[in-house]
């Protein structure tokens, strides 16, 4: 069913989609259309799962917890600081292993207090123990909540997913988008035979102290899981692409063939850099574009390999790590450590600032002659 | 509903029945919260889902060890309220919340100071959660430092002597009433018959219920393990803590203490060895005061010490 949807209806349709039982929620700007969308339709019975407002983001992942430990499919969205205050949840749903999906729309973060996007929200998430894709387009956050239940529910991996879109641009921006049938996804996705943990016939003790190695064993564990994960979100990625022709991938290269140069980046920003890069190709320029969708588990290889030929490396970053410099560009220095490429870093867009496909241009030229490896701001 | 009083509880029958929480916790001797867990499973029984807020008695299971026959989870510390709302969804969302009791377990600095809002956000829903506070009056856990459950006067690590804790404390049962609570009682570990009765009248409950259970502490009373009782009937006796019971705002008195002079209960405890006697006279004079508002049917307008 093709509609124009924004990206928060796009995350709502991924929920109902994928048939999520529990809805526990918080408001906050840009992702209150997420809520208020299924909030209609429960009201009109279009939605058979269980939606409960609470008094605060930090209570909404506490009932996550909850209705996820009881077997139900659980679904939640929060932005910038509703997410922050969430923090603390993060690390107990995932080391309690604790499947669910939940869609971040990111907000640059207070203070001082701005309502625009940048990813310093979702960015600070990336110790907590979640699978975290990180979304281009509107199609990408809707297919990826789907397959995100997927991977969560899968019995190898147990793990909590984040799917990211940024606030305004993709939240509040309409596009054309393919809402897939509820029977597709029906098949793609049953209802998972997974281990019920708070069950009155079975009953599990849950959240306890472990003491000394027993503590490092169980981090060691979660660690494990998320390198596992690869092979299923590959898997999963792979059969969605069978049945809808939409293909995902860990790293998605743009005329990275025979590249010299290349930008490294995340997020909704990425389209105005295809254009970028479209323009310097008409003009012979020998550029590329590397965007990264899973952040975590961190496709290190994929990154590594898809960069082998590229000398420069522009790393963009839409956030700030104040006395570091940008958060994926040592990350991505890291993916790279031991070969001999210029990588420099861009810091740019916070707090939502506009950046225009010139911008790209001039980082691509800028890029082009770097024999030094460069730590910029664009502002 | 009746009056607790009118509850059946048969003791010979109900007590002997396998534990669902059984020996070999972590829990100090003389510990009174971990007992009162033990009274929550003979009122409720094996359908029973706890949900514990970090205290005390998160460790009386550490890994690889459980004491308890039940599903019981730990989150985190001020979260009591919303983890138990969110198992309640999701029992709803598979049709099982019929026959299953949602518990919270918390202390009263994880119910009374940081866990306040989810359990305010919890009442206010309506949720059919039962809350049971075991109050041992402090912060416990990390030490004996004062929590808003702290009575006037008493000594805490962060309110040392010659003052002790300026403030008196808040009343909870009271504040959870106005919330939203359907059934909003105090209870003492030392009136265990009571404490069972109200339990069961809270299962009943089609909204929240929230239960105040007054539960010593060895270590944090500074009495010893084989007084932690006695220190708790004495604190019920002297009118220090009145056992009630607030349905739908209504208020009943379900127990005439003594009256005991309250020096008989502060004098044992070491956490009130600096009171001065002019300190000793304002908490009796409060006291009093309170008790002459409740037997008046003024239980509203009580001041707490």
């Amino acid at each position: 069913m093709i509609d124009i949807l924004d990206g928060n209806q796009c995350a709502a349709w991924g929920a109902r989609r994928a048939k999520a039982q529990c809805v526990p929620c918080f408001p906050i700007t840009p992702t209150t259309e997420i809520i208020e969308t299924i909030a209609a339709w429960k009201a009109k019975n279009e939605f058979k799962g269980e939606f409960v407002q609470l008094e605060s983001e930090h209570s909404a992942a506490s009932a996550c917890f909850g209705a996820s430990l009881t077997g139900a499919r659980v679904f939640t969205a929060t932005s910038s600081q509703g997410l922050l205050l969430m923090h603390e949840l993060l690390p107990i749903i995932s080391g309690c292993r604790t499947p669910m999906v939940m869609t971040t729309v990111s907000r640059c973060l207070s203070a001082p207090i701005g309502l625009w996007p940048d990813h310093n929200d979702t960015l600070a998430m990336r110790d907590a123990g979640w699978i975290m894709f990180i979304c281009e387009t509107n199609q990408e956050v809707l297919d990826s909540v789907i397959m995100g239940y997927k991977i969560s529910e899968n019995n190898k991996i147990l793990l909590p997913v984040i799917v990211n879109m940024d606030g305004f641009v993709h939240s509040y921006t309409r596009t054309e988008v393919d809402i897939p049938e509820q029977k597709l996804v029906n098949s793609f996705l049953p209802h998972p035979k997974r281990e019920i943990r708070l069950d009155v016939k079975k009953p599990m003790t849950l959240g306890i102290p472990a003491m000394g190695l027993d503590y490092m064993k169980f981090r060691a564990q979660l660690h494990r899981a998320m390198m596992d994960s690869f092979d299923v979100i590959d898997k999963v990625q792979k059969e969605w692409a069978k049945l809808t022709k939409r293909k995902y991938d860990f790293v998605e290269e743009y005329k990275m063939k025979g590249a010299k140069a290349a930008i490294v980046m995340i997020g909704a920003n990425t389209t105005i850099a295809r254009a970028a890069v479209d323009e310097m190709r008409k003009k012979g320029k020998k550029v590329g574009l590397l965007r990264i969708r899973l952040f975590r588990p961190f496709p290190e290889k994929q990154i590594r390999k898809a960069l082998e030929k590229v000398k420069n490396i522009a790393v963009i970053d839409q956030n700030i790590c104040p006395g570091m410099g940008g958060i994926l560009y040592p990350e991505i220095k890291m993916a790279l450590s031991g070969t001999k490429k210029t990588i420099s870093n861009y810091i740019q867009g916070l707090g939502g600032n506009f950046i225009s496909e010139k911008d790209y241009i001039a980082i691509l030229n800028d890029a082009i002659k770097n024999k030094k490896e460069e730590r910029k701001w664009q502002m | 509903m009746a009056d607790v009083n009118e509850i059946k509880f048969d003791i010979k029958k109900e007590m002997v029945k396998d534990h669902l929480i059984t020996g070999g916790t972590f829990a100090c001797a003389g510990c009174n919260p971990v007992l009162g867990i033990r009274l929550v499973l003979v009122a409720l029984g094996k359908n029973t889902i706890m949900v514990n807020s970090s205290g005390c008695m998160t460790l009386t299971a550490t890994w690889p060890f459980t004491p308890y026959r039940i599903p019981w989870v730990h989150g985190a510390i001020e979260n009591g309220g919303s983890v138990a709302a969110g198992i309640l969804m999701g029992l709803k969302a598979l049709k099982k919340d019929s026959n299953t009791h949602v518990v919270v377990y918390a202390g009263d600095g994880a119910t009374y100071d940081i866990g306040f809002q989810a359990l305010a956000g919890m009442v206010y829903r309506k949720e059919k959660i039962i809350y049971i506070c075991y109050n041992n009056c402090q912060f416990a856990n990390t030490g004996h430092q004062r929590s808003s459950a702290t009575e006037k006067y008493a000594r805490t690590s962060t309110t040392p002597p010659p003052i002790g804790n300026p403030l008196p404390r808040k009343n909870m049962a009271k504040i959870m009433a106005l919330c939203g609570a359907e059934y909003s009682a105090t209870a003492s570990i030392t009136n265990p018959f009571d404490f069972i009765k109200k339990l069961r009248k809270a299962a009943t409950m089609k909204g929240s219920s929230f239960i105040d259970v007054l539960a010593p502490c060895e270590p944090g009373w500074v009495v010893e393990p084989w007084e932690t009782l006695k220190a708790g009937n004495l604190m019920v006796e002297t009118g220090m803590w009145p056992l009630y019971e607030i349905e739908n705002k209504k208020f009943t008195l379900n127990y005439k203490p003594k009256m005991l002079p309250v020096v008989k209960a502060l004098q044992m405890q070491g956490r009130y060895k600096h009171l001065t006697e002019q300190q000793v006279t304002e908490i009796q004079r409060t006291v009093i005061n309170e008790w002459e508002m409740i037997t008046k049917g003024r239980f509203w307008e009580a001041e707490e010490y």
